[in-house]
Order: structure tokens, then C-alpha cells, then sequence
């Protein structure tokens, strides 16, 4: 039976086996013993476990033993080595043979030869691992998904970036990572790429494991099996936060830098700036203070999202170093962190903290906004709810921004500067307009080669010339008033024979028929050399012409009052001077026939006292004569005049009047005075006037004679007199003064005598004067030219306030 | 008794000078002229002088201060003011202070005899 059963074994192809129920080797089988390279004889009980991988033969024994106790069939694997000592990969089956009643009594068993499948399992294992590792070290994350995108697999940077397992991360819901902001596009983007099988292609935000939402670019490409199907999603996505960031940075700041270049008003600048940070740094209150033109206080420039109570606070706040931040930033020209107000020893005492807490605000990054020129502009604030300082990337974007602010401010304010110029033009040329206006001036500039002239509105409104009609010199011409043509000419002439300048008075009649009066002035542009150019002003004076006529007659009639005032001062002393010789020719003529009728007849007597009526009456008629030409004649007459001679009338018509205020009036005139040209009459009243007022100037003096002394002198062609009294003087500093018609420093006077004098002295070309002397009182005095023997005396100086056409042009 | 009847006459303006004298003289009065109240006071004719015409406006000693110089000293003369001038207040003071008379030149003949007479008749 064993010998068969022997046979057997030998003869079944395989590695055949036999063992005792107490798993005890049986029979080796030929091929077994052919594999391992041993005899029968060889193979002692336990020699076959010799064949055992030894890595192997632990849980080989482990596993048969578990066989053998269970009676049943089972399997195990190992390598065995072979007979040229390698190993090869077996499956052993072992099956019990058993009795009648059940008893194993023999173990079959058969080695299958597995080597060449474990080697196919091990390669596809090492493929697999190799995926793997290359799936993990991608640098990107990458997902794997069914068709309809339920998650499959995916690689070790997804996992780490969303900080979660492969299971969690498989029963999150759908779009569960998304910035909810971009879930409809991703829906959307996704729904198209179902549709149409295209690749998907999405920039979106997604959650990362620290909860920051971060921009990714998520790429997904179908994975299509033979017939075309699609059996998986592969999704690539890419952290594209950084650039993203730069992109929104620069889109940001090309935005507000076209807000700039368009000229949008500085607060929506500054609002829209605030709001792109808020954006780009979320969790960010932007403010935006200004350093007024005062250097002393803040306004605010913008804070959108902050409580407007807040921006109100600030608004107007003066700049205290120990207050806040902003402040501080401002004085130290640095930024100022305060990454956790509530413990900053710096604010400990400020009230700052407190109202910054109560808008639930923790920090505060405070940027000094700079001009171009280094000067602080304002403060570009950041507010946080978190107690925290900048990132690096906050404050790449808090430089940024203030750089964009202080851009903003500054072209805002050149503007502004820019609009004032030109409003401040605008007003200047408005002004002027108005100036030309008001003032009756209009300007010209006239190229006199070319006959252009460029004429203002006022100057075309004075000649009454449309605004459109090009002026040339005929149409100017026109209207000139013949008397004056000449001189019209005459300017022209000049000007375009290298004069310089003119200045010109001259009469016009208007094409409305409007007589005027007006006065040219111009000089030459010198900048322009080639040819005369003419800058100049031309103003319609017939106003103050009239006027000036309307003076002159005022001023004769003042001087007739101021006459009349005197001839009524004089009264006294007039009566005096004809009572005087009338007593004479009285008494005389009652003599005279006293004489007649005395018996003897006394006719030599009577004779003399004829004589003396004679004389008497000669002087009260010559006295008459002069009181008529002082007070009654208007004219002016001019004629050559003997000051001297006028003088001496004057003070002998006036000496009663001196003698009665106990003057003792004294002259010293001075010997061959040369005459004078003008107004006897006129000249005797300036004398009058100077004596009459030398002797009220020594009314009131008691402690020195009241002498009053008139001189006349020739010196350097000119005749002078002089009146000198003895009185209170005058004030050095009110000398010009006593001039001015109405001031007086008479109680009784009208002050209208020293005015008068001076205009009829001036007439004749004089100068009328006052000093005060070096001892008490002052001198009054008067010089005119003089006639000297070989000027005629038709060459009469100008009459009093006569005016006229006296072009002016001076040779270049 | 010439002396008795003495008429001093005493006026800066020589035209009364020249006239008055003779005039007076025609009456019977001696006259003695003068040009100036200081000359009038210096001269021998002061303590003989019964009757006085004195001009009012005089350079120098006027004729109301030659009045109350002879007033001062005693000498009392009967005066005669006669004046040229017709806007001054000196009339009403010099009679006030016994002249006799006051006059505004030109004076008829009449008035300038009563005048001297009746400072004779004072005396």
C-alpha cells in the first residue's frame, strides 16, 4: 500500500506531498524531491522545512499548524528554494485523508509553483507605489473625481491645504470650499464643461486650512476610456493668491491713477482708494486725514467704511502728538503701529483708546502721506478689529497706497492752484474790463508801420466804434476836433519818426455827435526794436475837463468872495483913508471962506487953503481908485508889473488897518526890481492877503513888537517878495497845509485866502510859499520871473487856469 | 491971554494938521499943532494947552492912552477926540472917561467950534 501509494505520489505531475496526521512529511514526491535537488533517503522528517525561505517559514508553520488543527483543507504560501538554491513562490495546499469515522489519518498536499504570478502582482505593485509618489510630489494639487466629480483621489498637497483626511475631504459637500462669493461661477464653469466636454478653467477663492480664503486657478481635464466615455475628472489647481493679489494691486492702482489723471475730485479719489485696500487687506477700515493749510489740525479726506461719528471726531482735530497715532505719524514724519491700542503705553492717558474701543476698533497703522517735496499731506490710516500689526504684504500695500494718496492730494491741489490761477486771471481781466470801465480808459497797442490797432472795449465804446470794424487811422481821424488836428498829427508823426512816447489832450466828436474831452499817453514797447510799436492808454476826461472848467469858475468866484471878504475887513481902514482927506478938504473949504469973508481979505490964506482942498481931494480920489481896481475888476489883464509899486499900494491902503491892530509894518523893497508879467490887481490881492494875515498871525501877541516887514528881492531871474511877521508861526509839519483850501488856523477866517493866492501866483508861473523864521513868526513869499530888458513885453506868461493842447514828445 | 485961549492940535495925518490950525485961528483961537501924542506931552504947550483935539488912531501913544496919560498925571484938559474911523467902540469909552466931544472926520465947521467951545466953557 505505501509502496503503491509511494508510486503514486511519484508518478502525479507536481510537487506531491504526503504527511502524517501530526503533519509529520509522509512521502516527498519526485518533483518535490527533483526541485529541491534531494533524495528520498536524504530528506530526513524534518528536512523539507529546510526548503523554507527562513523570512518565510515563521508563518508558514504558524499557518500549518492552524491546518492541522482544524482538520480541514487550507493553504499556505512561501518560497522554497530550488535545488540550484533559488527561491521560487509557492502555493501549498494541503487536503486531510480520513477514515470511516472521520480521523485524518494522512495529509496530501501539492506545491504549486506561483513564482511567475507574484512577480506579475509585485511589478503592479511597484507601479503603483511609483504613481503614487510621483500623484504626491506634483508640485500642485491635484484630484482625481468620477465623471460627475464625486472625489476619488487625491494628492498630499491637497490634503495639507485644506488640512483635512482623503475621507473627510471625499464626504464634504460639493462647492464646500469655495469663497461663497465665487460658488455660482465655479457652479456655472462647471454645469458648461459637463455640457460641451471642454477642459474646465476657473479662478476662484478657496478655503485653506488656516481659514484664509486664497485665489486659485483650477484646472480640470476629462479622462476619456476607448469608446470615448469620460471615466474620470483630473484636477489640477494652482495657488495663484500672489500674483492674483499683484494683479488686484496694480488693476487698483491703475484704477485710482485714472481717477487721478481724469481729474476726479479728490474725495471720490481718496474714497476709492480706501475701498480698494478694504478689498485687497479684507478686515480693514481705511481712513484718509489731511493736514490742513494751517499745519495745526486734520481734516478728514475720506473713511468710508469707519463711523461717520468717528470721521467726525477727527474732522477739525488738531494735531497732538500725544493724542493718537495720526497725529504722531504727522510730527515724527514715520509711520506709527499700534498693533494692540489697549495695551500701547503711549495712549495710556490719550482718550484716544477709549473711542476707539467703543467703535470696537484694536489696532491702528498710521502712514505719513508725503508730497513730492517731503512734506507731510495727511496720514493714511489703517483700522483693524483684531489687535495685530501689518504683514509684510499689508505694509507693501500701506506704502503702495500712501504713495498713491499723496499722488492723488498733491495733483488735487495743483489743480486747485491751477483753477485759482486761472480764476484769479479770469477776475484780473474781469477788473480790468471793469477798471477801463469805470474809469473811462481804454488801452491800445498800435504797430505804426503796419497801422494795426488792437483796441480794448472800452476804448472802442469811447470813440463809439463797433467791436467788430477793424480800427484804422482814418476812422480815428475822423472825428478829431479841427483845432486839434494839428497836434493829432503832430503825435503821429513823431511816433512814427522814433519818438518814444506822447502824451496828449485834444477834443473829439463822437459819431453820435458826443463832444470829448480825452488824454493819450503812450510809449513805445522796447522789447520791440525792429519797428515802433505802441503800448498805451487813452482816457475820456471830458468829465473832469468840465469840471476842471467848473473849478476855475468856482475858484474866480471864491477869489471875488475872498475880495468881497476882504473889502468888507478893510471896510474900516477904506473909510478911514477917504475920511481922512475929506476932513482935510472940509476944514480947508471952511477956512477957505472963513478967509474970503474976513475983513481983511486974507487971500494968500484962502489961496493956501484952496491949494490944500485941491490935494486933499486928489488923495481921496486916488485912494477911490485903487479900493476900485483891488475890488472890482475880474478880468485878469496882464501887464508888466511893478512889484514894488503894487506893494507899496497895498501896505498904504492896509496901513490904517495895521495901525489898528498896532502892526508896525516896515518895507525894504529892493532897489531896479525888474517888472514882472500879470495881473497887477491880482498880484496886489496875493499881497494883500500875505499882509493881512501876517498881522492876525500877531494878534495875540503882547511881549514883542508886532512888526511886520515886506521885502522885495531880484535873484536868479526871479523877482521874490517876501512877507515877514512877528506872530505864532506856523507848524513845520502843517506848512503844505496852509495851502489847502478851508483849513485855516483862523478862528474867523474861511481859509480860503493862502488857496486862492496860490493858484493866482502858480498862473503866473510863481511859487507861493511858507517857512517858518528862525526867531518867532513866519515868512510867506512868492517869487515870479522876471522881465529883463530884452524880452518884450508881449511875451506874456500864460493867464491864470488856462489850459490847453500841449503835446509832449520826446525824441528817443 | 493969547495963551489962555491955547489949542493944542494933535494928529499923525497932516492934512488936519495943515487944515484945523487955521480954521481955529480964524476964531480967535491960538493953535498949536502936533504930529504925535509923545510930542505933544514933551513940549510947553502941555501945562498951557485949555482945550485938546486928539486924533484917536495914532502910530505909537494913541489918543485914548495920551487921555488917561494926562489923567494919570493930573493935567486936566478938556479934549476934543476926533477920529477917521466909524466901526470902533473908542467914541462911547473916551466920553465915558470926560471928553468932551467925539468926532468922525470929516466934521462940519460947526461941530469942531461948538466942540471947542464948549471945552472952554467947561473950564
Amino acid at each position: 500500500m505505501d509502496a503503491d501509494l509511494g508510486r503514486l505520489v511519484d508518478a502525479l505531475p507536481g510537487l506531491m506531498w504526503t504527511a502524517t496526521p501530526d503533519g509529520g512529511a509522509e512521502i516527498l514526491g519526485r518533483g518535490w524531491l527533483e526541485y529541491a535537488g534531494v533524495k528520498a533517503e536524504d530528506a530526513p522528517q524534518p528536512g523539507w522545512q529546510q526548503a523554507i525561505h527562513p523570512d518565510d517559514a515563521p508563518s508558514l508553520l504558524a499557518k500549518w499548524s492552524a491546518i492541522l488543527k482544524s482538520g480541514r483543507a487550507g493553504e499556505m504560501t512561501a518560497r522554497l528554494r530550488r535545488f540550484d538554491g533559488a527561491y521560487r513562490w509557492f502555493l501549498l495546499r494541503a487536503s486531510p485523508m480520513t477514515d470511516d469515522l472521520g480521523n485524518v489519518v494522512r495529509w496530501c498536499g501539492i506545491n504549486i509553483d506561483i513564482e511567475d504570478r507574484v512577480q506579475a502582482e509585485e511589478a503592479v505593485h511597484e507601479r503603483d507605489r511609483h504613481f503614487r509618489s510621483i500623484f504626491d510630489g506634483l508640485p500642485a494639487l491635484v484630484t482625481l473625481t468620477s465623471p460627475t466629480g464625486a472625489l476619488e483621489l487625491a494628492n498630499r498637497h491637497v490634503l495639507d491645504f485644506y488640512g483635512v483626511s482623503l475621507d473627510a475631504l471625499r464626504s464634504q459637500e460639493a462647492g464646500a470650499s469655495f469663497h461663497p462669493d465665487d460658488l455660482p461661477s465655479a457652479a456655472a464653469a462647471w454645469a458648461r464643461v459637463q455640457a460641451t466636454g471642454a477642459p474646465y478653467d476657473l479662478e476662484a477663492r478657496k478655503r485653506r486650512a488656516d481659514g484664509v480664503h486664497r485665489w486659485m486657478r483650477l484646472q480640470g481635464f476629462p479622462l476619456h476610456d476607448s469608446r470615448g466615455e469620460v471615466v474620470n475628472w483630473y484636477f489640477l489647481q494652482t495657488d495663484i493668491n500672489d500674483a492674483k493679489q499683484a494683479e488686484q494691486k496694480l488693476a487698483a492702482e491703475k484704477s485710482l491713477l485714472e481717477m487721478v489723471a481724469r481729474g476726479v475730485p479728490l474725495q471720490e479719489v481718496m474714497e476709492a482708494l480706501c475701498r480698494q485696500v478694504e478689498a485687497l487687506a479684507p478686515g480693514s477700515y481705511c481712513s484718509i486725514l489731511l493736514v490742513n493749510p494751517d499745519g495745526e489740525t486734520f481734516s478728514v479726506g475720506a473713511g468710508p467704511s469707519l463711523p461717520g461719528s468717528y470721521n467726525a471726531v477727527l474732522h477739525g482735530k488738531t494735531i497732538d502728538p500725544s493724542y493718537g497715532p495720526c497725529s504722531l505719524a504727522v510730527a515724527i514724519r514715520a509711520p506709527v503701529i499700534t498693533a494692540d491700542l489697549a495695551k500701547d503705553p503711549r495712549w495710556a492717558s490719550s482718550i484716544w483708546p477709549a473711542l476707539m474701543a467703543e467703535y470696537g476698533l484694536r489696532s491702528c497703522w498710521s502712514m505719513p502721506i508725503f508730497s513730492m517735496g517731503q512734506e507731510v499731506l495727511g496720514i493714511f490710516a489703517i483700522y483693524r478689529r483684531e489687535p495685530n500689526g501689518p504683514t509684510a504684504d499689508e505694509q507693501e500695500l500701506i506704502d503702495r497706497f500712501a504713495k498713491l494718496a499723496g499722488i492723488s492730494i498733491e495733483r488735487a491741489q495743483a489743480d486747485a492752484a491751477l483753477q485759482a490761477g486761472e480764476a484769479e486771471i479770469r477776475q484780473a481781466h474781469s477788473f480790468l474790463a471793469e477798471a477801463q470801465r469805470l474809469s473811462q480808459t481804454g488801452s491800445f497797442i498800435w504797430d505804426v508801420a503796419a497801422d494795426d490797432h488792437d483796441w480794448s472795449r472800452e476804448l472802442r465804446r469811447i470813440f463809439e466804434f463797433d467791436p467788430a470794424v477793424k480800427v484804422t487811422t482814418p476812422m480815428i481821424l475822423g472825428g478829431i476836433h479841427p483845432e486839434d488836428m494839428p497836434a493829432v498829427e503832430a503825435l503821429m508823426g513823431a511816433a512814427a519818426q522814433g519818438g518814444d512816447a506822447f502824451d496828449l489832450v485834444f477834443r473829439m466828436t463822437t459819431a453820435s455827435g458826443a463832444r470829448k474831452h480825452v488824454r493819450v499817453v503812450g510809449h513805445r514797447i522796447e522789447e520791440i526794436t525792429d519797428r515802433p510799436v505802441f503800448i498805451g492808454a487813452l482816457q475820456d476826461v471830458t468829465r473832469s475837463k468840465l469840471a476842471e472848467e467848473a473849478l476855475d469858475r468856482a475858484r474866480a468866484e471864491l477869489a471875488h468872495v475872498t475880495r468881497a471878504m476882504t473889502l468888507s475887513a478893510l471896510t474900516a481902514s477904506i473909510a478911514h483913508e477917504v475920511n481922512q482927506p475929506l476932513a482935510g478938504i472940509i476944514t480947508n473949504a471952511s477956512t477957505c471962506l472963513r478967509l474970503l469973508a474976513a475983513d481983511p481979505l486974507n487971500l494968500d490964506g484962502a489961496r493956501a487953503a484952496a491949494q490944500r482942498i485941491i490935494r486933499d481931494g486928489n488923495r481921496a480920489s486916488e485912494v477911490i481908485q485903487r479900493l476900485r481896481a483891488l475890488f472890482t475888476r475880474q478880468h485878469a489883464e496882464v501887464t508888466p508889473v511893478d512889484l514894488n509899486e503894487a506893494a507899496g499900494e497895498v501896505v498904504s491902503l492896509s496901513l490904517s488897518e495895521l495901525q489898528r491892530k498896532g502892526v508896525l509894518a516896515r518895507t525894504d523893497f529892493a532897489q531896479d526890481l525888474p517888472p514882472v508879467h500879470g495881473d497887477k490887481v491880482q498880484l496886489q490881492q496875493v499881497v494883500l492877503n500875505l499882509v493881512l494875515n501876517g498881522a492876525d498871525a500877531m494878534s495875540a501877541i503882547y511881549d514883542r513888537p508886532r512888526d511886520l516887514l515886506i521885502t522885495t528881492r531880484c535873484d536868479d531871474g526871479r523877482v521874490r517878495l517876501s512877507v515877514r511877521d512877528a506872530g505864532v508861526g506856523v507848524d513845520p509839519n502843517a506848512l503844505e497845509k496852509l495851502f489847502d483850501a478851508f483849513f485855516t488856523t483862523k478862528t474867523d477866517g474861511m481859509g480860503i485866502g493862502l488857496s486862492i493866492s496860490r493858484s493866482i501866483i502858480e498862473s503866473h508861473e510863481g511859487r507861493l510859499w511858507a517857512a517858518a523864521n528862525d526867531g518867532p513868526g513866519a515868512t510867506f513869499s512868492f517869487t515870479l520871473p522876471a522881465i529883463f530888458s530884452t524880452q518884450t513885453a508881449e511875451t506874456s506868461a500864460l493867464g491864470p487856469y488856462m489850459a490847453g493842447v500841449r503835446p509832449v514828445v520826446r525824441q528817443a | 491971554m493969547l495963551m489962555r485961549k491955547l489949542v493944542s492940535v494933535v494928529d499923525d495925518d497932516e492934512s488936519v494938521r495943515e487944515s484945523l490950525p487955521d480954521l481955529l485961528r480964524s476964531y480967535g483961537f491960538e493953535v498949536q499943532p502936533f504930529s504925535s501924542a509923545e510930542q505933544f506931552l514933551a513940549s510947553a504947550s502941555l501945562p498951557l494947552t485949555r482945550c485938546l483935539v486928539l486924533d484917536i488912531a495914532m502910530p505909537g501913544m494913541s489918543g485914548p492912552e495920551l487921555q488917561l496919560e494926562l489923567t494919570r498925571r493930573r493935567q486936566d484938559i478938556p479934549i476934543v477926540f476926533i477920529t477917521a474911523r466909524t466901526d470902533e467902540a473908542w467914541p462911547a469909552r473916551v466920553l465915558q472917561r470926560g471928553a468932551v466931544a467925539c468926532l468922525l472926520k470929516p466934521f462940519s465947521e460947526g461941530a469942531i467950534l461948538e466942540a471947542v467951545n464948549s471945552a472952554f466953557d467947561r473950564r
